[in-house]
């Protein structure tokens, strides 16, 4: 007679796997975190009346807001060829930052339901919110193209390095919706902070107005300033997109930075929000 | 276990506990946690308090118990989906847990539901698209299938949760008092795919406070209570004990 193990087929069950186990997992499930964005997409605003006009009208109605207050009354176009364009690039890509990272936020705790059903990779969730604001971001983008058109910029050749600058802050995005979709399921006053603190960031990433104009003078005590200004991944991602949509110069060192950068806070962030992935969706 | 002797494991829990931090499970603000670190202590739930057993394939096993004894809890530390504090929970395939409080996407309709559902499940999209008819089929739903969830009925909720998880054809099921509110040709429908399922070497782990569906349904049950493993065995004696427990 042989031996019988009736237990040789069991093994554990465990968020605790390797990397690339987790990684394998999250690929396998590549299908699911593009239907669920797209499934937003569908189910979003519509209990409003205009629908998804929404997700291009919330981000116009900013830039006119902005245009009205900073261009219009304070006068800060002054020394910007085009500051409507100016303003847009700037408003747009700053809000799918703010908006990936406040999805982030609250990944987690709007997914309860299926969390507590299904078991499968908890990034997963943050990843398909940034998905989701990309995916809007492609009505901005065709608006950008057509307001280049309409004031002259026209169309370059340029435009074809778009998909890596979007590749680029996506892996910003990423990491900051990680981090967020962690620290809002310890703390749930996290996502009530958040808005905050990007309008704080909007004022120091040259988003309405060129932050030059705060640092021509050799003032004493914009140390502060400066150093915020240096480390603000923001600041560069404008930058390339001022260079995609209107030719403004690029610092191709500072490039090369900025991608080292956003490489490593989306690692970092991928493994701060697996370091309590065994938490999410408890209770 | 002398006449198991062939038979292979599905399920093996040992000496398995709970906790909930309450704190934690009511997603603190920061004020109290860091009250908490000030001195007021923190305080735990303790759900489940060192259970073991082990599940053959081809079992069917049901589980019962008073409400908050812990049955819920357990069963959600089985699929994985709770966090467990110490002690063992080994499976041989991925287990499938279909709960009252599970909820899809409630704006979406309950098609989209389906094909969301089956890609969280590991489906690639073009699975979905193979198997998607059979699925609506199977919830017969009809025209509902394209309202949004939100407005369905919980027996509506329950075929279509049904519908998908067992879509995969899972090794071990596990249904956490959800069929109870399925109408009598769903129940009916629901217990030909169990009974097809336990054929093929499934596992069946169910809770209800239905005593008469465990009696139908189940070859052992278990009882819970306050965390505990009070008695694992014979349906009907087991049933017995329980109803002389709370009359």
């Amino acid at each position: 007679m042989t031996i019988h193990d009736p237990a040789a087929r069991l093994r554990l069950l465990t968020s605790d796997v390797s990397t690339s186990r987790y990684l394998a997992d999250m690929w396998a499930r590549r299908d699911f975190v593009v239907a669920l964005p797209m499934e937003e997409l569908r189910s979003s605003h519509t209990n409003t009346l205009l629908g998804n006009i929404w997700h291009l009208g919330n981000p116009m109605l900013s830039v006119g807001v902005y245009y009205l207050v900073f261009g219009v009354g304070l006068r800060a176009d002054r020394g910007i060829e085009n500051y409507i364009m100016w303003l847009m690039v700037g408003v747009f890509a700053f809000h799918l930052t703010s908006r990936s990272v406040l999805g982030g936020a609250t990944a987690i705790s709007s997914n309860r339901g299926l969390m507590r059903s299904i078991r499968f990779p908890r990034a997963l969730l943050p990843i398909s919110v940034v998905i989701s604001r990309l995916l809007t971001f492609g009505f901005e983008l065709s608006v950008l193209a057509g307001v280049a058109v309409l004031t002259g910029e026209g169309i370059s050749r340029r435009w074809l390095v778009l998909p890596l600058v979007l590749v680029v802050h996506t892996a910003l995005n990423l990491g900051g919706a990680f981090i967020a979709a962690r620290l809002n399921d310890a703390f749930r006053d996290v996502q009530q902070i958040i808005p905050f603190l990007f309008r704080l960031l909007l004022y120091v990433s040259g988003v309405i107005f060129p932050l030059e104009r705060f640092l021509n003078a050799d003032n004493e005590g914009q140390d502060l300033l400066r150093t915020v200004i240096a480390w603000n991944p923001m600041v560069r991602i404008l930058d390339l997109y001022r260079w995609v949509f209107l030719g403004l110069p690029l610092d191709l060192a500072s490039v090369a930075g900025t991608v080292v950068f956003c490489a490593a806070f989306l690692v970092v962030g991928f493994a701060f929000f697996r370091g309590a992935e065994w938490r999410y969706g408890r209770g | 276990m002398g006449d198991a002797v062939s038979a292979e494991l599905s399920i093996r829990v040992r000496d398995l506990h709970v906790d909930y931090e309450l704190f934690e499970n009511r997603r603190a603000a920061l004020r109290q946690r860091v009250a908490t670190r000030t001195g007021t202590g923190r305080s735990y739930v303790h759900a489940v308090r060192g259970v073991s057993f082990d599940i053959f394939e081809g079992d069917a096993v049901g589980v019962i118990g008073s409400n908050g004894s812990g049955k819920s809890t357990l069963l959600s530390a089985i699929a994985g989906l709770l966090p467990i504090t110490s002690g063992e929970v080994l499976v041989s395939d991925e287990p499938k847990l279909l709960g009252v409080g599970a909820t899809l996407m409630p704006a979406a309709t309950g098609y989209r539901n389906i094909r969301l559902g089956c890609m969280a499940l590991g489906m690639s999209a073009a699975e979905v698209d193979e198997r998607v008819d059979d699925i609506v089929e199977f919830t017969q739903l009809g025209e509902a299938i394209n309202r949004p969830l939100r407005t369905y009925s919980s027996g509506m909720r329950a075929r279509l949760h049904f519908a998908i998880a067992t879509s995969v054809h899972p090794q071990i099921l596990m249904i956490d008092e959800a069929l109870a509110v399925g109408d009598r040709a769903f129940r009916k429908r629901s217990n030909q795919r169990i009974q097809a399922m336990l054929a093929e070497a499934g596992t069946l782990l169910l809770v209800t406070h239905s005593l008469g569906e465990i009696a139908r349904q189940c070859t052992r049950v278990l009882w819970i209570e306050q965390g505990e493993l009070r008695a694992d065995g014979d349906p009907q004696e087991t049933i017995d004990a329980y109803r002389s427990f709370s009359p």
